[in-house]
């Protein structure tokens, strides 16, 4: 990984895709904002959603996210890495405070979880094209996240279902690179094993 | 050399993403033929993997980035004039509203008038506190001398009317009484009327003094 995740960080130094929109933007270029919520929104909603597992939650996050962006923009020209990294950043940091703020509320809903399952195994005998069972893994793979711890989750959110680089992720987290690869590893095995008990198959 | 179970745990992530150098490679894969139960995890977790990292990104909800670019631009909207802060107005600005403001005007203009506001020389100082209460207080006195000077005319007026009023009321019983007579009349009335003239002379000059100060006295 190591040789990979080292020419990540040299191409995000040396050429920041978002640098001028970035600079623009500093400047209060109204079009230059639209560019990077129009550019960045989709992968920050998609985090926020793998996440919390919840639309609604998701779009407030989401808001939120480009809220903070837009006040702290100033302050991302000194920290080093990719703005895309940046944002990451700002995101998860907001996840894990939406995290903490709402850990009582969801003990009561745990037990709500069991409803969909009985009707999601249904319906791939139903209708067992393409889109439809991509929606169902996708579903799937959903609610088996919400068993995982919130360090496993965030990293394999981070890493499987973002594509992040190991280097981008450890940015992020803000741990070591050992720990990263040791959560992301834990995070999968775990993930795995969860589906199974959901009774989905290896293909 | 071969791997144990955890061995295989610990570095399946690496196998996955084919990370792992080739000799480490034939280690990993001679254990999980020979285990059934690595070999099912690896299995399970390869094809997690395959599966997940073919899922599209879910796509951005309806009005979100709209929602999102309102939230950001309309705080910076803040900062870009007067024009941008009026613009919250528009849909304020109907006809109703505009009669309510006209009719808010007039009150106020009829208002600062019976406060003594001058509205075409209107100035800051008028609106302190102490100016207002200063010409409200003034309006207020004048307003009392007044109603108290109508007063005391009407009382003048009355006290005029009832002191010359009762003589010719009372003599008029006398006078029906002696009607009958037709004897004494005339020679008992002259007397008399020069008696009433005196008086009322006296009378006039009074009340002539307590109206003329009583005005003032209440203006002061």
């Amino acid at each position: 990984m190591r040789p990979g995740s080292g020419a990540g960080s040299e191409d995000a130094a040396e050429v920041e895709p978002d640098a001028q929109v970035v600079q623009d933007c500093l400047r209060g270029d109204g079009s230059a904002w639209e560019e990077l919520v129009r550019k960045h929104t989709r992968r920050v909603y998609n985090l926020c959603w793998r996440f919390t597992s919840s639309r609604h939650e998701a779009e407030d996050l989401t808001q939120e996210v480009f809220l903070r962006i837009y006040k702290t923009l100033g302050s991302y020209r000194s920290a080093h890495g990719g703005f895309a990294t940046w944002m990451t950043s700002v995101t998860r940091n907001l996840l894990i405070d939406h995290y903490r703020r709402t850990r009582r509320d969801r003990l009561t809903d745990s037990l709500d979880d069991a409803m969909p399952k009985l009707e999601e195994k249904h319906s791939p005998v139903r209708r067992p094209d393409q889109a439809t069972l991509a929606a169902e893994l996708s579903s799937q793979v959903q609610r088996a996240l919400q068993k995982l711890s919130p360090d496993l989750r965030e990293a394999v959110i981070l890493r499987d279902l973002q594509g992040l680089e190991y280097a981008e992720i450890q940015d992020v987290l803000g741990v070591p690179e050992g720990t990263v690869k040791s959560r992301i590893n834990r995070g999968r095995i775990e993930l795995a094993r969860v589906l199974e008990q959901m009774g989905v198959r290896p293909e | 050399m071969t791997w144990n179970c955890e061995q295989i745990e610990t570095r399946l992530s690496d196998y996955a993403d084919r990370l792992l150098p080739a000799d480490e490679r034939k280690y990993f894969e001679a254990h999980a033929a020979s285990c059934a139960r690595c070999r099912a995890l690896v299995g399970q977790v390869t094809s997690l993997l395959s599966r997940m990292h073919g899922l599209e990104p879910e796509a951005v909800p309806t009005g979100l980035e709209r929602r999102i670019l309102e939230q950001m631009l309309g705080a910076g909207k803040k900062q870009a004039g007067w024009v941008a802060w009026l613009g919250w107005l528009q849909p304020v600005m109907t006809q109703r509203v505009a009669y309510g403001a006209v009719t808010v005007l007039v009150t106020a203009a009829v208002l600062s008038q019976a406060f003594g506001v001058d509205v075409r020389q209107v100035e800051l100082r008028d609106l302190h506190p102490a100016n207002l209460y200063r010409a409200t207080t003034r309006k207020a006195n004048l307003m009392y001398a007044r109603g108290a000077k109508f007063v005391t005319d009407l009382r003048v007026v009355y006290e005029i009317q009832s002191r010359l009023r009762p003589e010719p009321e009372q003599p008029a019983p006398t006078e029906q009484k002696a009607a009958p007579g037709q004897t004494q009349g005339p020679e008992k009335q002259e007397p008399r009327q020069q008696n009433r003239a005196d008086e009322s002379f006296g009378n006039y000059s009074l009340l002539a003094f307590t109206a003329g100060l009583a005005p003032e006295r209440s203006i002061r």
